[in-house]
């Protein structure tokens, strides 16, 4: 499998690499400078440049594309059901932007398709680092509190949970995330159960390509 | 409580293009704004106000004027107690100030911080050059002497020097180290090794991005910095993707705790026209100041002020916010 992927920032990408091999059970091949966008909606923006350009210059078969879900409705079950569409769903949006732009590919480099491999972090990539070491962060204590009108933690207050400021160096940043993921690299079941937007990243890597 | 900021807020009355406007400073300040529209005329006046306060203070009465522009300033706890008030012959000149304090003692502590604010606006081509080694402490304000201001800080306060250096090279990983050579007329050069047997880049060979990082190395990295520092165009020759490590060199200054340095916070106006660089503020919209200019009249705005803020941020990133007008802090058309 060779890889690229799409993130927000170099510590989301440097997590990501983790992750994917750790999904994947052995090193994949990550092609080394990621695709950065600058946050919501950005990333909606650069990605149809991103596929096409993977789909007809290169040989990559996949690409990761994660971002934040910040205040915006959480994808659930329901979005799964054939035809739904939420306009406002990070991963439905994510999802329709994949399935738009390859439409009409013809075969390039022999696969049909980029396998499209999307995660959103709810509320962003601070709480999966927290998984397992937080009890109270989840999506679905994220999803309770976005229905009961009462959050149950800020984007902030997590962001301050591991790097223990509100202004972490770059350096530091990467640093403690890696610490933090440490934990899932050998298992990633706590993650899978407790953050389904974690989950849809993970089926999506392991789907067969599309040749 | 004590207070980490120096200048708490600045009134402007008939100040060129700021006729009637106040600013409330915190202590990391990112100002944007067209051009001509206050931008340096708030730094100026934090110049006039360091200036004027080095005199001693003269007899209101005799210099009392009025209609001329005027600044005045309030200053953060302690000291919330003192004004100081500017008075300009013309947009050029403020020559007298006035003091209002209950507190003679706190003026002073006030004067000694503004003794040592300093503002940049660094010049590659001066900064290139090789400086004589008098003068070496504070890096000048177009950044001349920096070959100098290096080679003092490798002299005086090695550790500083060494961390400033190893900052440099996680930046520009091409670079090796940091060369500096005495010339027979003791003027000071500096260049940047490179891996392998080549001969290290000299200085005038360096593109102007290496320069503008290095200065704001060594104003972060200066282990006695001024209590106020003004920095225009922060995001000059700099690649967009390296605007995060842009930001967090001069954080270093503002919150040092954050950085694991041991000094007090400097408080830090600093200006830029990137909208990438203001992407890099999203968490703290309470650090950006919009300058709005309406015909000849220009005013400031704090970016948190707004109450749409949250629904703003969905709809796109700050930068494109900004550049779209909807931020406001564009230059006019007609
Ligand atoms: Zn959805």
């Amino acid at each position: 499998m060779k890889v690229a992927l799409l993130s927000e920032s170099p510590a989301d990408e440097a997590v990501l690499r983790v992750l994917v091999d750790a999904i994947l059970g052995e090193p994949a091949k990550i092609t080394p400078a990621g695709f950065r966008a600058r946050g919501w909606p950005n990333v909606l923006q650069v990605l149809p440049a991103v596929i096409r350009h993977l789909h007809f210059n290169t040989d990559v078969d996949t690409l990761v594309v994660t971002c934040d879900s910040d205040d915006s409705p959480v994808h659930t079950e329901a979005h799964e059901a054939p035809q739904y569409y939420h306009p406002h769903c990070r991963m439905c949006q994510l999802r329709a932007v994949f399935r738009q732009t390859s439409k009409r590919f013809p075969t390039a480099h022999g696969r049909l398709k980029i396998r499209r491999v999307v995660g959103v972090a709810v509320p962003a990539l601070e709480a999966w680092l927290l998984c397992g070491r937080d009890s109270d962060v989840s999506e679905a204590a994220w999803i309770n509190g976005q229905q009961a009108g009462r959050l149950p933690y800020t984007r902030a207050e997590l962001k301050f949970r591991i790097y223990q400021t509100e202004r972490p160096s770059l350096p530091h940043e990467i640093e403690c995330a890696l610490r933090e993921t440490e934990r899932h690299r050998s298992d990633l079941r706590r993650l899978e159960y407790d953050f389904p937007g974690f989950a849809a990243l993970m089926k999506d890597l392991k789907s067969p390509a599309q040749t | 409580m004590h207070s980490v900021n120096v200048i708490d807020t600045v009134v402007f009355h008939n100040f060129k293009a700021l006729r009637n406007t106040s600013l409330h400073l915190s202590l990391f300040n990112l100002v944007i704004g067209p051009n001509g529209s206050g931008k340096t005329s708030l730094i100026q006046a934090l110049q006039q106000l360091r200036t004027l306060s080095q005199f001693p203070l003269g007899n209101d009465m005799i210099h009392t004027r009025s209609g001329g522009p005027e600044i005045s300033f309030t200053f953060s706890a302690p000291y919330s107690a003192v004004v100081a008030q500017l008075g300009c012959a013309s947009d050029l000149a403020c020559d007298f100030m006035r003091v209002e304090s209950r507190d003679a003692a706190a003026w002073l502590k006030v004067k000694s911080r503004l003794a040592t604010l300093r503002s940049y606006v660094l010049d590659h081509n001066a900064m290139a050059q090789s400086s004589a080694p008098v003068d070496s402490t504070a890096l000048a304000s177009n950044g001349s002497n920096l070959a100098a201001v290096l080679a003092a800080r490798r002299r005086d306060a090695p550790e500083a020097f060494a961390r400033l250096e190893a900052e440099l090279l996680r930046l520009l990983p091409e670079f090796t180290g940091i060369v500096l050579d005495e010339e027979s007329d003791q003027r000071v050069r500096f260049s940047l090794g490179i891996d392998g047997a080549g001969e290290p880049v000299r200085a005038e060979n360096l593109s102007q991005g290496v320069f503008y990082l290095l200065g704001l190395l060594v104003l972060s990295f200066d282990p006695k910095p001024p209590a106020v520092v003004c920095i225009e165009e922060i995001d000059r020759g700099i690649h967009p993707r390296m605007l995060r490590e842009v930001r967090d060199v001069l954080y270093r200054l503002s919150y040092p705790a954050s950085f694991g340095e041991k000094r007090e916070p400097v408080q830090v106006i600093a200006t830029t026209h990137s909208p990438y660089m203001l992407d890099q503020f999203r968490d703290h919209p309470d650090e950006i100041v919009i300058t709005q200019k309406i015909g000849h009249e220009a005013r400031f705005e704090r970016l948190s002020d707004r109450a749409d803020l949250p629904e703003l941020l969905r709809d796109g990133t700050l930068g494109d916010m900004w550049f779209s007008g909807v931020l406001g802090g564009v230059p006019e058309e007609r």
